[in-house]
């Protein structure tokens, strides 16, 4: 690692922060630490840090309007933390412009990975958006042939199809909202059609899930929308 | 004789003339008939048979008529009997006295026999008023509820007295407010008009409301404020009554909902402090050093800490389910929704029952979308594999299969576990219910009963059924919301 990451944490319990500062030190980030919302973007304007893990209830002002403000400025990676029950509450704060969320509680290794995904999409973002192939996991889409490989095996995919499995592939590994989804793949009219969704997923893990019952790839997150998990 | 509906009203001059009028034709005819049988009569018997129409005039329409009857007899028994005929004067002195014991004897027999008629219907009256009283109190008796003891009695007040309105109104019902109730339902008379008559319910203790009458005819009789009066209190002892019973039966549902929080609470301070001890246990042991760096004992040890944690998180959801369930504060977000979806993401949270169980899926590759909330419908899936897993013999595979069916979907989950019996079928879907190998089975027996909560607020039903060779859970979904249909497309 050439430079120190530097990751901004807005929560506040204590338990939380003291947790998260020992253990991503430790894992050999530079943290910063604020309780409040205002103290967040505060510090957000005056460190410039490369992530931030914003928790969306807060004593001041809440998630989604630290969401909103940041988002006018800045484009560096937000990682929502909520609670199991407010699926609704990830949502909004996705669809502000969060790039990822975690439930509470989590795994650090789950967190870590989500770190890893955001920080490549930031990078990903700034300097390869226009490569004309994506390797995620076994497959290899090859933008500019319109063509899906897994290993030497062609998968033959409809328009729809392909234009969906461009999409959650080239965000892999990130959770991407049925609204974010319908608007990129079948326009801003549509946003509402779950339907449609549901069946491409479906057509689409018949064709690239070995058991699309128990999908590994194409992971459903329930009441948010979809996430590509090139690991499988 | 049968008995007016109503309280007698009080005669105006018209409905008292025929009776006078009868007395009248009755006396006449006797005295005809008597003049012509003069030849036969000596003026004695004549006066002693015109006291018959003196005397049943009064027998059958009281004191007036028969003072009449009495009159013209007397005037018919001087004119037509008495020398110097056909004059109304008397010369002899012993006929005089006879004329003037004549009128007293028929008043006497008027005075008499009106005042028995009288005193016979002022009984039958009464006898009426007490069968009202017993009717009414018999009709009270059945009711429970404030507002239909209240609008029986509008009902009934307003049909005895004929008044164009009755109100009645308690102050303060049992949920606090007034209740008022108005027979008919929309008041005749302009809002503001005073009633005419108004009635307290008195209760035992305390003033519990009124009885409003508005009628065309403002006054109202003795006997009718006397029957009012009745009926007030009747009522207002039946509701005291109902507001008792409804009392106790809060009590009862309180001391009911109080046994149910103390088996929560019992159970949910075990359930939470099993995993917080072996969490406890396991992290004091890693931190105290008696365990070596790089050994079997520590992973295990960690293992053990992480499960449990996931435990402790899956309790407090449940908990936090289960309170939204019964507060009836689940709001779903139904959205078209694809089970196997939900399948999915409920077997990647149920690991340990996946791991212990082999899981067999069979869903049609045409089966519908469901039209339900995906989050909550993956709650359900996972307590009840879940559930399964606790209960079968490790090894043994959990099955899950879904049909169309109807309108709708079946969804069936089948273990290898144990029957239960077949009457505690439906108790299973109870809270805190463990019918079986409770000691062996860790939870708060609050899954289950979230299931069927969650199930049927989405309008379907869940239930249980014992296998010849395992135990099935089924539920029903909808595939139908009010009017769209998913589209059928195709890439």
């Amino acid at each position: 690692m050439t430079r120190q990451m530097h990751i901004l944490v807005i929560d506040d319990e204590p338990q939380i922060l003291r947790a998260l500062r020992t253990i991503l030190t430790a894992k050999g980030f530079r943290i910063s630490t604020a309780s409040r919302g205002e103290e967040g973007l505060a510090l957000a304007a005056v460190e410039e840090p490369d992530l931030i893990i914003l928790d969306l209830s807060l004593p001041d002002i809440d998630g989604f309007q630290v969401c909103r403000e940041l988002r006018q400025w800045t484009r560096t990676p937000i990682i929502v933390l909520s609670v199991r029950e407010s699926e609704r509450d990830k949502v909004t704060a996705l669809d502000l412009g969060a790039d990822d969320y975690l439930t509470k509680p989590f795994g650090i290794e789950e967190l870590l990975a989500r770190i890893r995904v955001a920080m490549r999409h930031a990078g990903g973002a700034a300097h390869a958006s226009a490569s004309s192939v994506i390797q995620a996991g076994p497959f290899r889409i090859d933008i500019t042939a319109h063509q899906v490989m897994r290993g030497d095996e062609e998968i033959k995919l409809t328009a729809t199809e392909y234009n969906l499995l461009v999409y959650l592939a080239s965000n892999a590994g990130r959770v991407l909202t049925h609204r974010a989804i319908l608007e990129q793949v079948w326009g801003p009219a549509d946003i509402d059609h779950v339907e449609y969704l549901r069946v491409y997923i479906r057509q689409l893990r018949q064709k690239i899930e070995k058991d699309p019952n128990q999908p590994r790839y194409l992971v459903n997150e329930p009441g948010i929308g979809y996430r590509f998990i090139p690991e499988g | 004789m049968s008995y007016p509906t109503t309280l007698t009203r009080k005669p105006t001059w018209i409905t008292r003339l025929p009776p006078y009028l009868y007395s009248l034709l009755f006396t006449a005819v006797t005295v005809a008939a008597l003049v012509l049988a003069r030849p036969y009569l000596t003026a004695p018997v004549a006066a002693l048979l015109l006291l018959i129409p003196v005397s049943l005039s009064a027998a059958a329409w009281g004191l007036g008529p028969s003072i009449l009857a009495g009159l013209l007899a007397f005037i018919a028994l001087n004119y037509f009997f008495i020398s110097p005929l056909y004059t109304l004067t008397v010369h002899q002195a012993q006929d005089l006295l006879a004329l003037l014991v004549f009128l007293g004897v028929a008043a006497l027999i008027s005075q008499l026999v009106g005042r028995m008629r009288d005193s016979l219907a002022l009984a039958e009256q009464r006898e009426h008023e007490s069968r009202r009283l017993y009717e009414m109190s018999g009709q009270l008796g059945q009711r429970k509820d404030e507002g239909q003891i209240l609008q029986y009695l509008a009902d009934y007040t307003q049909e005895t007295t004929l008044a164009d309105q009755v109100e009645t109104l308690v102050t303060q019902s049992s949920n606090g407010k007034p209740l008022l109730v108005s027979t008919p339902p929309i008041r005749p008379h302009p809002i503001d008009a005073q009633p005419d008559l108004v009635i307290s319910l008195l209760g035992t203790q305390y003033l519990l409301g009124e009885m409003r009458l508005w009628r065309e005819r403002k006054s109202f009789s003795e006997t009718e404020m006397r029957l009012l009066q009745t009926y007030a209190s009747l009522a207002a002892v039946t509701l005291e009554r109902a507001r008792l019973a409804q009392e106790s039966t809060r009590a009862q549902i309180l001391e009911e909902s109080d046994r149910l929080k103390s088996a929560l609470l019992s159970s949910v301070s075990h359930e939470l402090r099993t995993p917080l001890a072996t969490i406890k246990a396991a992290i004091t042991s890693l931190s105290s050093g008696t365990v070596p760096w790089e050994s079997d004992a520590r992973s295990e040890l960690v293992a053990v800490i992480d499960e449990e944690a996931d435990q402790l998180n899956r309790l407090v959801g449940n908990l936090l389910n289960m309170s939204r369930i019964e507060a009836g504060a689940l709001q779903l977000q139904r959205q078209w929704t694809a089970i196997s979806d939900c399948l999915a993401a409920a077997l990647r949270r149920s690991q340990t029952a996946s791991r212990d169980h082999p899981i067999q899926i069979d869903l049609p590759d045409d089966l519908p979308l469901a039209w339900v909330d995906d989050v909550l419908i993956e709650q359900v899936f996972s307590n009840l594999i879940s559930n399964s897993g606790k209960y079968s013999p490790p090894g043994t595979p959990i099955e899950i299969h879904a049909a169309s069916q109807g309108g709708g979907l079946v969804v069936t989950v089948i273990n290898r576990g144990p029957h239960v019996a077949e009457p505690d079928l439906g108790r299973i879907f109870e809270k805190f219910q463990r019918l079986t190998a409770a000691d062996r089975v860790t939870g708060t027996g609050l899954g289950l009963s979230i299931c069927k909560g969650i199930v049927e607020a989405h309008g379907g039903t869940i239930w249980a059924e014992n296998l010849p060779d395992g135990f099935a859970f089924h539920f029903t979904l909808s595939t139908s919301p009010l009017s769209e249909q998913p589209v059928e497309i195709s890439g």
